[in-house]
C-alpha cells in the first residue's frame, strides 16, 4: 500500500487527454444556397469564443469596471458598512432601552394597582375582545339599516379593515367609483 | 477561423477562456483615473511584534502606489503589450508605512460622513473607557468588591478598548498589513478573529478532523492559539544537488504529507498567543499508526514530550526548545503499512503557573503511550484551549537510515 503511495507522488498526469488541439472557431456564417445545411451547420459547429454577456448576467465581459465603479475602494466599502451598522445599533439599543424603560414604568404602575386595589388589578389584566359590542353600542347597532350594520361590523380595533381590496395584477374591469360616499356608521 | 495561441499575449489569451474579465481590459473603456486597488491579501505570519524570518512573511499587497505612471503605463499599453503593475516591497515591522486615507476628502461624501460618525463613537467609547478605568482602580484598592464585580468590571474594560478602536479603519489597516502592535487589545483581538473566521483554524480542525485525529487520540479539541509548523523543505530534485543545497525551513500546511528526511530533525514552531500572562502548555507529538501485531490493531508512539512550556503573546517565537524533556526521535513510518498520522499538541495544564513533574518515558514506554490515560493523570484537557498540528508521512528508503542511526542507538546505548 505504501508503494502506491509512492508511485503516485512520482507520476505527473498531463494537462489533455489525447493532445487534440482545440480550435477556436469564430461566428462565421458560410451562406450556401440551402438554408437547412446553413443551420444544420450552425447548430453542430456553434462558436467557442465566449465574448458576449450571458442572458441573465452571470458573465459579464465589463464585470470589472462594473465592480470598480460600484465599489471604488474595498477598506472605504468596509469603513462605510461599518458605521452603517454602527449606527443600526445605537438606533436598535435606544428603541430597546426606551421599551425597557416604558415597559418597567408600566409594571411599577401595574405592582402599584394590585397594592391599592386588587379587583381593580383584576380588570385591568383581563384581556378585551375588539370585536365585542357594549351594551351602549348594541342599542346603537339596532337603530341601524342594514348596509350600516355591515359597515359597523366592518372596522375592528386592531384588525384590517373588511373593504380591504386585496392587491391583483389589473384594476377592476368596472373601473374607479369616483361617487364613493362612505355609509355612515357611529365612533364606537 | 482559427486563432493561434501567441506566447506573449498568452494572458490574453487567458481572458478570452471563459472566467470573469480582468482589470486590466476593462479599465481601458473607462473615463476613471485611478486603477483599482489590489485586493489585501491576509499576512499570516507578520502581525506579531517578535521579528521573524523573512522565509516566512507571504507577501502582503499594499495601497496603489502613484496613480500617475500607473495611468501612463495603462495608455501605453496597446504599443508594448502588456504592462505588468509593479509592488511596492511588501510591509513588514522593519519596513513599516505609513496609514493614508483610500480616498482624497470630497471624492465619495458618504465615506466622508462614515469617518466622521466611527471617529465620534471612538471618543465617547473613549470617555466611557476613563470612567471605566478609574472605577476599577477605586474598586481595586476598596475591600468592599466582590471578585466577580470586579471581573466583570474588567470584561467591560477589554470591550471598551476594542469597541473604541475596532471601526477605525487606520487600526484595520494596520491589522491587515503587518503592523499589528500585539501589546493593544484591539490588535490581539483583530488578530484572533482573522485566524479564527478567515480560515486558518478552520483548515487545521478540518484536517484534524478528516483524519479522525479528534475520536482517535482525544475526544475533545478547541485551539485557541494560533500554531504554525515549519519543517525544511524537500530535498530538490537533482542528485547533483541533494547535498550541496542547505534546505530552508518551509511553512507546513496541516494534513500533508511530508518526507521522513524532513522531520529527521525537531520543527520550527511559531505562534501567535492571545493571552498577555503567561501560561504552561505540555507539548508532546505522537504517532498514531504505529502497528500492534499482537494484537492486530494501532498503538501510539510518543515521539516528542516536553511539559511546563511558557507561552503568552511576548513569549519568544519560534519556541525555543534545545534541550527537552523527552528527545525528540523523528518520524519513522514502517514500510508496508497505510500512511502514519503525527500529531503535535500543546495542551493547557492544570494550573497556569504550577510546573508539573512529569517522570521521563522510557524507550518502552513511549510506545503504546495512551494520550487519554496520560491526560487524567496530570489534569491536562485540550478542550480548554492550545494549540495542534497534525501531517502525515509514508515509509521511504531513507527511514531505514532513521532505524540505523536513532532507533538502533535507542536499542544498543540503552
Amino acid at each position: 500500500m505504501a508503494s502506491t503511495f509512492l508511485s503516485l507522488r512520482k507520476t505527473r498526469l498531463p494537462f489533455r487527454v489525447g493532445q487534440t488541439p482545440v480550435r477556436h472557431a469564430g461566428g462565421q456564417e458560410i451562406n450556401t444556397s440551402d438554408p437547412r445545411k446553413d443551420l444544420i451547420r450552425r447548430v453542430l459547429y456553434p462558436t467557442n469564443i465566449r465574448n458576449r454577456a450571458s442572458p441573465t448576467g452571470t458573465w459579464l465581459p465589463d464585470v470589472g469596471r462594473r465592480l470598480q465603479r460600484a465599489i471604488p475602494s474595498v477598506q472605504a466599502h468596509e469603513t462605510i458598512e461599518r458605521a452603517w451598522f454602527l449606527h443600526q445599533r445605537h438606533a436598535r439599543r435606544r428603541r430597546q432601552a426606551e421599551a425597557e424603560k416604558k415597559f418597567q414604568c408600566m409594571w411599577n404602575a401595574m405592582e402599584k394597582l394590585r397594592e391599592l386595589s386588587p379587583r381593580l388589578y383584576e380588570e385591568a389584566n383581563k384581556g378585551e375582545d375588539p370585536r365585542a359590542r357594549s351594551p351602549a353600542e348594541t342599542e346603537i347597532w339596532k337603530s341601524l339599516k342594514k348596509s350600516e350594520r355591515r359597515a359597523f361590523d366592518s372596522r375592528i380595533r386592531g384588525l384590517f379593515p373588511r373593504e380591504l381590496r386585496p392587491p391583483t395584477d389589473t384594476p377592476p374591469t368596472g373601473g374607479w367609483n369616483y361617487d364613493y360616499q362612505p355609509t355612515l356608521r357611529s365612533s364606537s | 477561423m482559427f486563432s493561434l495561441r501567441r506566447a506573449t499575449r498568452a494572458y490574453a489569451g487567458l481572458a478570452r477562456a471563459r472566467g470573469n474579465a480582468t482589470l486590466q481590459n476593462s479599465s481601458q473603456n473607462v473615463e476613471i483615473t485611478t486603477p483599482p486597488p489590489p485586493p489585501a491579501s491576509t499576512s499570516a505570519k507578520s502581525e506579531s511584534v517578535q521579528t521573524e524570518p523573512s522565509d516566512t512573511a507571504k507577501q502582503s499587497p499594499a495601497n496603489p502606489s502613484s496613480t500617475k505612471e500607473n495611468v501612463e503605463e495603462s495608455t501605453n499599453t496597446k504599443k508594448r503589450g502588456r504592462v505588468w503593475p509593479t509592488k511596492r516591497p511588501s510591509i513588514t515591522l522593519d519596513r513599516p508605512r505609513q496609514y493614508s486615507r483610500p480616498i482624497g476628502v470630497g471624492a465619495l461624501p458618504v465615506y466622508d460622513e462614515a469617518l466622521t460618525y466611527i471617529k465620534r463613537d471612538s471618543k465617547l467609547r473613549k470617555e466611557e473607557l476613563e470612567e471605566y478605568k478609574s472605577l476599577l482602580q477605586r474598586a481595586e484598592s476598596a475591600p468592599d468588591w466582590n471578585p466577580a464585580d470586579i471581573e466583570r468590571l474588567r470584561d467591560k474594560i477589554r470591550i471598551l478598548e476594542i469597541q473604541s478602536e475596532v471601526n477605525l479603519p487606520s487600526v484595520r489597516w494596520k491589522a491587515r498589513n503587518g503592523l499589528a502592535d500585539l501589546n493593544q487589545t484591539v490588535y490581539r483581538h483583530l488578530i484572533e478573529q482573522r485566524w479564527r473566521e478567515e480560515g486558518a483554524l478552520d483548515l487545521l480542525m478540518e484536517r484534524i478532523y478528516q483524519m479522525n485525529v479528534v475520536p482517535d487520540m482525544l475526544p475533545e479539541m478547541h485551539p485557541s492559539f494560533d500554531l504554525r509548523v515549519n519543517f525544511p523543505e524537500p530535498p530538490p530534485q537533482s542528485t547533483v544537488l541533494r547535498n550541496r543545497t542547505k534546505r530552508k525551513y518551509q511553512k507546513i500546511e496541516p494534513g500533508v504529507f511530508l518526507l521522513p528526511e524532513q522531520t529527521r530533525k525537531p520543527p520550527m514552531m511559531y505562534t501567535t498567543v492571545f493571552h498577555t500572562e503567561p501560561r504552561l502548555y505540555t507539548m508532546l507529538m505522537v504517532d498514531l499508526d504505529v502497528p500492534d501485531l499482537e494484537n492486530q490493531t494501532y498503538q501510539t508512539y510518543l515521539h516528542w514530550l516536553q511539559p511546563n512550556v511558557s507561552l503568552s503573546t511576548f513569549s519568544q517565537s519560534p519556541i525555543p526548545l534545545t534541550t527537552t524533556h523527552t528527545k525528540y526521535i523523528p518520524p519513522h513510518p514502517q514500510k508496508g503499512t497505510h500512511y502514519h498520522r503525527y500529531v503535535l499538541l500543546f495542551v493547557p495544564q492544570a494550573h497556569a503557573t504550577e510546573r508539573m513533574q512529569i517522570p521521563v518515558p522510557t524507550d518502552e514506554e513511549r510506545l503504546g503511550f495512551n494520550y487519554r490515560e496520560f491526560a487524567e493523570q496530570y489534569g491536562l484537557d485540550a478542550g480548554r484551549g492550545g494549540g495542534a498540528f497534525m501531517w502525515r508521512e509514508v515509509w521511504d528508503e531513507t527511514v531505514s537510515k532513521i532505524y540505523q542511526d536513532v532507533l538502533n542507538k535507542l536499542i544498543c546505548g540503552l
